[in-house]
C-alpha cells in the first residue's frame, strides 16, 4: 500500500511488448488526449536484411525523472513534482509558454490544441490516487508494463528491476528517468524521422 | 550506413515548441538593447560625438521594446494569464522568471531615460543611461539563457548562447541606428545631409562587433561539430544541410562577412549607399540568426 515513503516507478518489458499499440490507444481515451497528440506512443523500427529480419518496438511515456528539467524551466511553477514522484502539471497554472515542451529531453510535451496549455503524460495520477494502476498498464494485453513502489523492495517492479538488466532512455540528460526497460535497444530508440524542414 | 541500424516503420510526430513569433521577440529585444548602447555612448559614457543621435536611439529602443513583447503574448497559449501569473508564482530556477521582471523594469527605464532627456536633464539622464546599461544587457542576456537551459538541443546548451546573442544584439542594433540616421537626417532634417563623421564612426565600432561576432560564432560552430553525436547531426544542418542557405548565406555571408568588409575599408564605407545596403544585410542577416539559432535548433527529433 502506498505510504509516505511510496516513489512510483515504471518498467516495460520490451521481450513481451507485440507492438498492439493498446497502451497508445487506451491512454487516448482515458485522457481525452486529442487528435495530433499523444501521451503514450508506440515507434516501430525493422532490423536486419531478408530474412534474418525483426521487427522492434519501444514504447514511449514520460519519465516523470527524479529530477524533471520541466520543473526547473516552468516560470509560473505549473510543474510540480508530487512527493510520490511524479511530475504533474497544474491546468489553471500553466500559461502555455511552451518552455517545458523546448526543453523536455524525451518531447513527451504537448500544447493542447483547444486548451492551449501543456499536458503530458501523468502515469494517470487519478487512479493512481484511487489505488488503481494506470489505463495502459491495466489493459496491456501482454503485461508488459508494470507500475509499482520502487521504495518497496518486495514489489514487483523492484524485484524485476532487481534481478534483470534494465536501462533508461538517455541516462546522460542528467534527468533521472523513471521509466525502466528490460532488452532495451539502442538502434531502435536511435531510428528517427527524416527531418522535413518547413518555414513555420 | 544505415543498412545495419534499425529503419524507422512508425512514430508519432511532435509539435513545433518555438518559431517564428519568438525569434521576432529576440530579434526586437536584440535591437532594442543595441540601439540602447548606441544611445548611451554620449549620455553615459561621455563621447560628445555621437549625442546628435542619442534621441534618435533611445526613441528606437523603445519601439522595439513595444513590438517584442506583443509577439511573446501571441506565442504564448494565455495571454492574460501570463501577465498575471508571472508575476504572482515565480519559480526562482527559471530564466522566464527573470525575464518577466527584466520585461517591465528595462523599458521604464528607456521611458524615464528618454523623458529626461528630451528636457536635457543631463545628470539624470547620465544616472538612468548608467542603470540601463546593464538593464538592457540582462534583459537581451535572459534570453540566452532560455536557450541554454534546454539541455536536450545542443545548438541551445551552450554556456556562449548568452554572449554570442548579446553581441549579435549590439551588431544588429549598430546597424538599425546607422540606416536610421541615415534616413532620418536625409528625410526630416532642414539640412538633407548625412553626418559623415557619426555614421562612418558607428561603421567602425560595427566592424569591431562583427568581429567578435564571427569569432564567437566559429567557436560555437567548431565545438559544436566535435562534439557528441546530437552536436555533430546539429553541426552538419547548418553547414551542410538544409539550414545551410540560411546560415551560411543570409546569416554569416550577408549579414556579417560582406558588412564587415565595408564597414572596415575606408574608400567603401565613405559611399553612403554601400554602407546603408551593407546594414540593411547585417539587419536582415541578424534576424535569420535569431531564426535559425530558435527553430533550426529544435528541428532534429530528440525521440
Amino acid at each position: 500500500m502506498p505510504d509516505a515513503r511510496t516513489r512510483w516507478g515504471f518498467l516495460i518489458d520490451l521481450r513481451k511488448c507485440i507492438g498492439c499499440h493498446t497502451c497508445e490507444v487506451t491512454c487516448k481515451m482515458e485522457n481525452d488526449v486529442p487528435l495530433g497528440v499523444w501521451r503514450s506512443w508506440v515507434k516501430v523500427a525493422e532490423k536486419g536484411k531478408y530474412p534474418h529480419v525483426a521487427r522492434k518496438f519501444l514504447p514511449l511515456l514520460c519519465n516523470n525523472c527524479e529530477k524533471p528539467i520541466c520543473v526547473t524551466v516552468c516560470p509560473v511553477h505549473a510543474n510540480r513534482q508530487r512527493p510520490d514522484g511524479i511530475v504533474t502539471y497544474d491546468p489553471h497554472r500553466c500559461v502555455g509558454c511552451r518552455y517545458c515542451m523546448a526543453a523536455c529531453p524525451y518531447q513527451v510535451r504537448y500544447i493542447h490544441p483547444l486548451k492551449k496549455i501543456v499536458e503530458k503524460c501523468n502515469w494517470c495520477q487519478h487512479r493512481v490516487d484511487a489505488g488503481e494502476e494506470p489505463a495502459c498498464v491495466a489493459n496491456c494485453p501482454t503485461g508488459a508494463r508494470v507500475f509499482g513502489d520502487l521504495s518497496d523492495p518486495a514489489s514487483n517492479i523492484s524485484q524485476l528491476i532487481a534481478g534483470r538488466n534494465v536501462s533508461v532512455i538517455q541516462p546522460e540528460m542528467g534527468t533521472e528517468p523513471r521509466v525502466y526497460y528490460i532488452d532495451f535497444d539502442e538502434q531502435t530508440f536511435g531510428a528517427k524521422r527524416p527531418l522535413i524542414w518547413k518555414w513555420r | 550506413m544505415d543498412g545495419d541500424a534499425a529503419r524507422l516503420l512508425y512514430d508519432v510526430s511532435h509539435q513545433t515548441t518555438f518559431a517564428w513569433l519568438i525569434s521576432i521577440y529576440f530579434y526586437f529585444t536584440g535591437l532594442s538593447a543595441g540601439s540602447f548602447v548606441v544611445s548611451t555612448m554620449s549620455y553615459g559614457l561621455g563621447i560628445a560625438k555621437y549625442k546628435p543621435i542619442s534621441r534618435i536611439a533611445v526613441i528606437a529602443a523603445t519601439a522595439c521594446l513595444g513590438i517584442a513583447p506583443i509577439a511573446l503574448l501571441l506565442q504564448v497559449g494565455w495571454p492574460i494569464r501570463s501577465i498575471w501569473n508571472h508575476f504572482t508564482y515565480l519559480n526562482f530556477t527559471s530564466p522566464m522568471t527573470y525575464g518577466a521582471f527584466l520585461l517591465v523594469a528595462y523599458p521604464a527605464v528607456c521611458v524615464f531615460y528618454a523623458l529626461y532627456m528630451f528636457r536635457d536633464n543631463y545628470p539624470m539622464t547620465r544616472r538612468l543611461g548608467l542603470i540601463g546599461i546593464p538593464a538592457a544587457i540582462a534583459t537581451h542576456g535572459y534570453t540566452g539563457f532560455i536557450l541554454a537551459f534546454g539541455k536536450a538541443r545542443p545548438y541551445w546548451n551552450t554556456a556562449l548562447m548568452p554572449t554570442l546573442f548579446l553581441v549579435s544584439a549590439i551588431v544588429s542594433g549598430l546597424a538599425l541606428m546607422i540606416l536610421l540616421v541615415m534616413l532620418i537626417f536625409r528625410v526630416f532634417k532642414p539640412v538633407r545631409a548625412v553626418p559623415g563623421e557619426i555614421v562612418e564612426g558607428l561603421a567602425q565600432i560595427l566592424g569591431w562587433a562583427i568581429v567578435v561576432d564571427l569569432f564567437l560564432t566559429f567557436c560555437d560552430i567548431a565545438v559544436l561539430s566535435v562534439s557528441h553525436e546530437g552536436a555533430q547531426k546539429m553541426a552538419w544542418l547548418i553547414l551542410g544541410g538544409s539550414f545551410t542557405p540560411l546560415f551560411v548565406v543570409v546569416e554569416n555571408l550577408v549579414g556579417k562577412a560582406l558588412p564587415l568588409i565595408v564597414c572596415f575599408a575606408p574608400g567603401l564605407r565613405k559611399r553612403h549607399w554601400l554602407l546603408a545596403l551593407a546594414c540593411a544585410g547585417v539587419v536582415i542577416g541578424i534576424f535569420f540568426m535569431r531564426y535559425v539559432t530558435v527553430f533550426g535548433g529544435q528541428v532534429l527529433p530528440l525521440m
